[in-house]
């Protein structure tokens, strides 16, 4: 499929007016003990469903419950499942009622009602085939890059990722923002030192003190743990200090106006630029996916991934991995997206390459599988 | 021929080896007006920074045109520019010996 051609995004218009770009059903586990017989429903049906939950005990935890509520929400799904045990914190009817206040069909087993697991992978097997011919009718509507949440993330860093592979997703999500769109990144722990040229781009005097806070707790929240964003692979590739990487990580965010800091797995409340704040504790484990599924709880429709390293991990929304370090990429092409080592080569600019990704983001919506999607790099 | 160095800022004290350079090297650096020729005194791998001017002790080292650490020791130009001799007041690797020797252990 030739990017430049697409012309047209014909979206899922989903009860709640959301427009997705994908449609599936989800299965959502509400605790641990009901993992396996989640995964067995999503092996059984593994075109046109998707499997996340809430990794917890008996206890009810806050974040991956409001996490797994607002992902099944998410305009990806048509439908959802919802897979309880029937004795844990949180309660799968009371799950599936706060994702069907979306308006799209949301049904609930408990295997201990159901009596075991074979009984209760037969009544979901109905279920779901119920949902996904629902899915298969759901009414199509066309959409406008001012319709889309593109968010960024940036996972195994190096050098080329400050220099090129960032700032080129910048350079994309500005031309979003002038579509009319909305793009989002996060990471507060990699803005050390970022916070008065982030301040001084912010809307209003609120916004400012907003993006202040979150880099100053979350570097508070580093010298109390001692715990950095940082790996071997980021001392390996050149990168010297926090404040390198950091500033590196900036160029995500292109040029535009700060319009807002999202909590809470919060949709952004209008259109631009905007930093989320990620979630601890609201996964079962962190790093890259979980950052690329918080931008889904937020309503991200696709996740930019910039590597220098080569990570290949995805998440429940389609990603979009951008290389611009020649050797990784030569090494690790099957994985890669788009391609911006001509950057680093000096043969194009990152004016050029950032429309050049802007395309490519459009050919997503309209439909085009990312590589995360084809090697079903799901996690979640 | 394809750019060998990067320099991101002009005021910038180091700048960034777009392949892999060699111990004796020219190098030259370059952005809008300026334009910086050094001799590299250590091999400088791809991703990796080098000094354009000599940096004292404690001074600061800046690249993006911001500070990025300060220098450990004094720096000459053309030196190789990394956790050896230069330190983030907030963070960055300080096990030197583990830390050099994955990076000395990359370059075979």
């Amino acid at each position: 499929m030739n990017a430049a051609a697409i012309k047209k995004i014909l979206g899922y218009l989903r009860p709640d007016g959301q427009l997705g770009i994908r449609n599936h059903v989800a299965i959502i586990y509400t605790v641990g003990c009901s993992l396996v017989v989640a995964t067995k429903l999503h092996n059984l049906f593994p075109v046109g469903t998707q499997l996340f939950g809430i990794p917890s005990g008996c206890r009810l935890r806050e974040p991956p419950l409001r996490k797994a509520v607002a992902l099944g929400k998410h305009s990806s799904y048509a439908a959802a499942l919802v897979v309880g045990l029937g004795c844990e914190g949180t309660e799968a009817y009371m799950v599936a009622e706060e994702i069907a206040k979306s308006g799209k069909p949301v049904e609930a087993i408990k295997i201990n009602e159901e009596g075991g697991d074979l009984k209760t992978i037969e009544k979901g097997s109905r279920i779901l085939t119920r949902l996904l011919q629902h899915a298969s009718l759901a009414e199509r509507s066309e959409m406008s890059p001012a319709d889309l949440i593109v968010s960024t993330e940036c996972g195994g860093s190096d050098a080329t990722s400050g220099l090129a592979a960032n700032p080129v997703t910048g350079a994309a999500g500005d031309l979003l923002i002038e579509a009319g769109g909305t793009y989002i990144h996060a990471e507060t722990a990699e803005l050390m030192g970022c916070a008065d040229s982030l301040a001084a781009r912010a809307v209003n005097d609120e916004v400012a003190h907003n993006i202040r806070e979150a880099i100053v707790e979350a570097e508070r929240r580093s010298f109390e743990s001692g715990e950095f964003s940082w790996g071997y692979g980021n001392t390996l590739g050149g990168l010297t200090s926090i404040e390198e990487k950091s500033y590196g990580c900036l160029g995500k965010s292109g040029t535009k106006p700060l319009q807002g800091v999202l909590h809470e797995f919060e949709r952004p409340p209008g259109k631009g630029y905007y930093i989320q704040i990620e979630q601890r504790e609201a996964g079962s484990f962190g790093g890259d996916p979980e950052g690329v599924n918080q931008f889904a709880a937020c309503g991200a429709h696709i996740a930019l991934f910039t590597t220098g390293c080569g990570s290949t991990t995805g998440g429940l929304i389609p990603v979009i991995k951008v290389i611009a370090n020649p050797k990784r990429m030569q090494l690790i092409e099957d994985n890669a997206d788009f391609d911006a080592t001509p950057i680093i080569r000096g043969e194009k600019t990152i004016r050029v390459m950032g429309e050049e990704l802007y395309k490519e983001i459009l050919a997503v919506a309209a439909g085009k599988v990312t590589k995360s999607e084809i090697y079903r790099h799901y996690e979640a | 021929m394809s750019r060998r160095t990067i320099l991101l800022h002009a005021k910038d004290n180091v700048a960034t080896a777009l392949t892999d350079l060699k111990k004796g090297e020219q190098v030259n650096a370059s952005l809008d007006d300026i334009s910086v020729d050094v001799t590299l005194r250590e091999d400088v791998s791809f991703g990796h920074k080098y000094a354009l001017r000599d940096i004292a002790k404690g001074e600061e080292v800046i690249k993006y045109g911001l500070p990025i650490g300060k220098a450990l020791n004094d720096i000459r130009a053309g030196d190789w520019v990394h956790i050896h001799n230069c330190r983030s007041e907030r963070y960055g690797p300080h096990d030197l010996k583990r830390e050099k020797n994955i990076i000395e252990g990359s370059k075979k």
